[in-house]
């Protein structure tokens, strides 16, 4: 990641800025946390002769005031701002969800920036005509060209968002189709057998070669990828929220709920869901990375979208055909370098915000 | 006990039948063309029609599910295609499995022999800096995609040790990284799931009473936690012998070992049909065989699994 | 009464716990002294200090706690000065043992209860292992199971909860401990078992001669078992005397709100007594009488200064200003004089909750 850090210049400076406000912030927490263990709280009792230089107007009813008595206990607790201060808490993860953001928002809107090159286009040197292959990184094409002269630079922002694309709408297909179906297998007990049957059947198969099968049997385009994607990725989320709707579902609380006449639906939305935030949005923030590391998988067995479209599964597997060549490994590296950036932030992000959110850890 | 055996082996044999069955009709589903690789385009109607006559192809597909299922009992794995025509699978694998097999074992023995450990440590030292280095090796080891990590390891480690490339099966320093590539997923799986399960027993009420009736902080870790601890990680076994298989896969073409992983992929990039279904089903039964070992191993570490239903599990 | 030896003191002890960066009182400069051979109970809500308090005394406080000072003396030691492992384990188990609240997890799934028995009496007596066995079938006769010989080599999930239980009392007799701490003992437990557990935990006591500390937020327990009573609210003792004085003559606010909301004494057509409000948060410092803003009849300097013990009898001492000779006379509440007339109706059914 060190290898692109100078190509973004304004986004780093940025990110230092927001870097240094929040430092100041964290700063001034400190102190207050500092200030509030000092405060010594009063434990030796008062001598007699203290006791008796005590005024006797002071032992006169205070009166009572119900609200008073309520408000020792009053607690300002939210449980999403919990989740977010405790969340922001964590530095590594604060880094990184900046940079992630500026690296994928770059991504996205790199087309529109002035003097960027076609991601498909092949360059010709100007003069000769030739093809300008395999040149090594400059300042007209960042991130060099590869084999047949398209710019690299362009191809890996082009690759990023096909790729990003892919994992954000399986990650999405996961996060309702398994939340659908986890929640019906473990709330209704007629399906439950049925279903937990069936899974323990496919989840004997590793998940990868149920991926490999499909996507041999669907010829490869970012359809095909995203359906055989999707087909795999739910299961496991789905098994996650039966399991933990069938720890919940009998909870006091649901029954009283129940008996209250509240409707199953409610009950699952507003007595259920939010048990689970924490884990959900993990697999959720995982299905990305998992999608892009799939992708890059199938494209190296030979299942992956066609050369002419960019993906970062594409970029490293022509990266990786040059890998012996060391004077073009700059090919594999800028490629993998992306992939490993966005796939390690989200694992990081994704697993400091289920900490978050998981009530167990909040005070 | 016997009963809860005998219905996880009746389970597995179930799975074994459904799962191949799914497969095999999933494969029928195929578009026409695939079945012909890239010369799809230049044969002609009736040269399709007799290829698919010659290979059964044009019969209804439940008798070719019967037909397929006859052959397999008597060992028929049918032939190769494309791969090397006509030529039976059997064959071809028998040269194959050996060296999937030797390497996978290595690996896994590897992984186990470093990952608990390593796990059981990290929780033993929690918040400790060894522990902090340990989790993010992991974070990061767990976040890449397989296909990245190996690639790395593949380019730099040959580089900084001086190790080759390629695997030479009569040269031992050729497995260390096909090894290592293969264990590294599978070392930081276990060492999470280790260190979680121990740190989360740790915790639990019978701890605190041993360690009130005076059982001091090794044995404690040893004789009640870690055993406790590693029951769960038994049923995890299988579901890592499934990655060793994945891990395989890749590493096996990476590295060009000439095992069933590596043709595989061979074999998917050439379109030979029944060479890909052979291999997935091999890989889907070698699933199904660890899943069930897993819980024969759990049986046997946990007193109350007789009493409990698998589904209800944790 | 008096004159009695003392076996554990506590002297001023003031425990810490940080959580997420902020630092929570838990126990508020409490002092204490454990009589040899009594039976105490510390009595309280949830989150009053009552279980940290004792945990204390084992050093199986939680890692985010510390003793910010004071004293805990036993046998000649300042266990609140323990920091090793190596310190406890001559405590632990050996001279005070713990039976805890929740018996279906408090014992090792994994291995026999005989060989969980056996493991207190290897390490705590130095037995061998078929000497330990044939003291640990003794001990589960002591505790009630029958057929000790085939129970020994079953497994935790084959008994019952209060089966349980008693185990886990037979693992705590075992070690051959001076104190015993029931933390919650029947909490987890039907309320048949309750007592039976309770009247095995007495005769136990008896028969090893161990001084027994209960702690329970259940004042049923604690009239069936208690020789002294010790009432916690906020961290901190607030009354503490024989059971008869804080049954019959409680003079703190608190002892008589607790005491008013016993369900026995309910009046039939009238609402239960309830104390209003919750117990503070522990996160902030405290002014005054913790218990103030939820005590009806507070005075302003129940919010100013922080009462000392006034002493009621020899044996029963009370943090309230309400007994300073300067505090206007204020009557206990009416309903707990009935205590005195369930008392002598009760005498021979004994309480059974």
């Amino acid at each position: 990641m060190a290898a692109k850090k100078p190509l973004f210049n304004r986004q780093m400076r940025r990110i230092s800025e927001l870097d240094a406000n929040i430092q100041a912030g964290l700063a001034r927490e400190e102190a207050e946390r500092a200030k509030q263990a000092e405060a010594e709280i009063e434990t030796v009792d008062y001598t007699p002769e203290q006791i008796a230089a005590l005024d006797p107007a002071l032992f006169e009813p205070a009166g009572f005031n119900e609200e008073d008595a309520e408000r020792t206990g009053y607690s300002n607790y939210s449980y999403w701002a919990s989740t977010f201060k405790n969340f922001w808490r964590n530095k590594v993860a604060r880094v990184l969800i900046i940079a992630l953001i500026a690296v994928l928002l770059f991504a996205f809107l790199q087309p529109i920036f002035p003097g960027q090159h076609d991601p498909v286009t092949i360059n010709n040197d100007p003069e000769t005509g030739i093809q300008l292959m395999n040149l090594a990184p400059s300042s007209e094409y960042w991130f060099g060209t590869n084999a047949i002269g398209q710019d690299l630079w362009a191809r890996v922002w082009a690759g990023t968002r096909v790729s990003v694309f892919i994992g954000l709408v399986v990650a999405l297909s996961d996060l309702v189709v398994g939340v659908i179906i986890g929640m019906i297998w473990g709330y209704v007990r007629k399906v439950d057998k049925v279903m937990t049957e069936i899974y323990n059947v496919i989840s004997n198969v590793p998940q990868t070669l149920i991926l490999i099968l499909v996507s041999y049997i669907l010829r490869p385009s970012i359809t095909t990828i995203i359906i055989s994607m999707c087909m795999v990725g739910w299961m496991a989320m789905a098994r996650f929220i039966r399991n933990q709707v069938v720890i919940f579902r009998d909870r006091d609380f649901n029954l009283a709920s129940r008996c209250l006449g509240t409707s199953t639906f409610r009950i699952i939305t507003k007595n259920l869901l939010p048990q689970m935030v924490s884990v959900i949005m993990l697999q959720t923030a995982l299905a990305i990375p998992g999608a892009i590391g799939d992708e890059v998988f199938l494209t190296y067995i030979g299942l992956g979208l066609p050369t002419s479209q960019a993906s970062l599964g594409n970029l490293v597997e022509a990266g990786r055909v040059l890998m012996m060549q060391k004077e073009l490994r700059y090919q594999l590296i800028f490629p993998a370098a992306v992939v490993a950036f966005i796939t390690i932030a989200f694992y990081i992000i994704g697993n400091a915000f289920s900490d978050a959110a998981d009530p167990k850890n909040h005070v | 006990m016997l009963e809860y055996i005998a219905k996880r082996t009746l389970g597995a044999v179930v799975s074994l039948f459904i799962v191949i069955t799914l497969i095999f009709l999933l494969l029928r589903m195929m578009p026409m063309e695939g079945y012909f690789g890239a010369e799809y385009d230049k044969l002609s109607e009736e040269t399709r029609a007799s290829m698919l006559a010659e290979k059964g192809l044009d019969k209804p597909v439940l008798t070719q599910l019967v037909e397929f299922y006859k052959n397999l009992l008597k060992g028929d794995l049918g032939k190769s295609w494309i791969f090397r025509p006509n030529y039976p699978i059997a064959k071809i694998l028998e040269k194959k499995i050996p060296y999937s097999l030797k390497i996978g074992l290595i690996s896994m023995a590897v992984s186990l022999l470093v990952g608990i450990p390593l796990g059981a440590m990290m929780a033993r030292f929690k918040g400790k800096l060894g522990d902090k280095i340990g989790t993010a090796f992991i974070a990061i080891v767990e976040a890449l995609p397989t296909a990245v990590l190996m690639l790395f390891v593949q380019l730099y480690f040959s580089s900084w040790f001086n190790l080759s490339l390629l695997f030479d099966k009569d040269n031992p320093s050729t497995w260390i990284l096909p090894i290592l590539s293969i264990s590294l997923l599978s070392i930081c799986t276990y060492a999470m799931w280790m260190r979680r399960y121990m740190i989360d027993n740790i915790n639990m009420d019978y701890v605190k009473l041993a360690r009130a009736k005076g059982v001091r902080g090794g044995r404690i870790m040893f004789l009640h936690v870690f055993k406790n601890a590693f029951v769960p990680m038994a049923q995890f076994l299988p579901g890592s012998v499934l990655s060793t298989i994945i891990g395989s896969i890749y590493v096996e073409h990476l590295y060009s070992i000439p095992g069933t992983g590596g043709l595989l992929i061979d074999v998917i990039q050439r379109q030979d049909n029944t060479m890909v279904q052979t291999l997935v089903l091999l890989y889907a039964a070698i699933g199904i065989i660890g899943m069930f070992l897993g819980d024969l191993l759990m049986a046997l570490l946990d007193p109350r699994i007789s009493f409990v239903k698998k589904g209800d599990d944790r | 009464m008096e004159n009695r030896e003392i076996i554990l003191s506590v002297k001023n002890l003031n425990v810490r716990f940080s959580l997420r960066g902020k630092s929570l009182h838990a126990i508020r400069g409490v002092s204490l002294d454990v009589f040899k051979g009594e039976s105490l109970a510390i009595v309280g809500e949830s989150g009053s200090g009552k279980s940290v308090l004792t945990k204390n005394f084992i050093g199986l406080l939680d890692k985010n706690g510390r003793i910010d000072s004071g004293e805990i003396l036993y046998a000649g030691m300042d266990l609140a000065k323990f920091t090793t492992e190596k310190e406890w384990a001559k405590i632990r188990g050996k001279k005070i043992a713990m039976v805890m609240q929740d018996p279906m997890t408090s014992l090792n799934p994994l291995k026999t209860i005989g060989w969980q028995i056996s493991e207190a009496l290897i390490l705590n007596r130095g037995m061998k292992r078929a000497e330990a066995k044939a003291a640990a079938i003794d001990i589960l006769k002591d505790v009630g199971i029958n057929e000790p010989q085939r129970r020994y080599r079953q497994y935790p999930h084959e008994f019952s909860g209060g089966m349980r239980q008693r185990v886990v009392i037979a693992i705590a007799v075992a070690c051959g401990p001076e104190i015993l701490i029931c933390d919650e003992p029947t909490t987890a437990l039907d309320v048949t078992i309750q007592s039976q557990i309770l009247g095995l935990i007495k005769t136990l006591c008896r028969k090893y001669e161990m001084t027994t500390i209960y702690i329970t937020h259940d004042l049923g327990v604690v009239a069936n078992v208690a020789d002294r009573i010790a009432v916690m609210y906020a961290g901190d003792i607030v009354e503490i005397g024989t059971a008869d004085e804080v049954f019959f003559n409680p003079q703190h606010p608190y002892t008589w709100a607790l005491l008013s909301s016993l369900p026995q004494l309910g009046e039939k057509g009238k609402e239960l007594y309830s104390i209003k409000g919750t117990p503070p948060k522990l996160f902030g410092v405290i002014k005054g009488d913790a218990f103030a803003p939820r005590n009806p009849q507070a005075l302003k300097i129940d919010y100013l200064v922080r009462p000392p013990y006034f002493e009621v009898s020899p044996t029963h001492k009370a943090r309230t200003w309400l007994l300073d000779p300067r505090a206007p006379k204020i009557e206990p509440p009416e309903i707990i004089k009935r205590l005195h007339d369930l008392e002598q109706e009760g005498e021979a059914g004994e309480a059974d909750e």
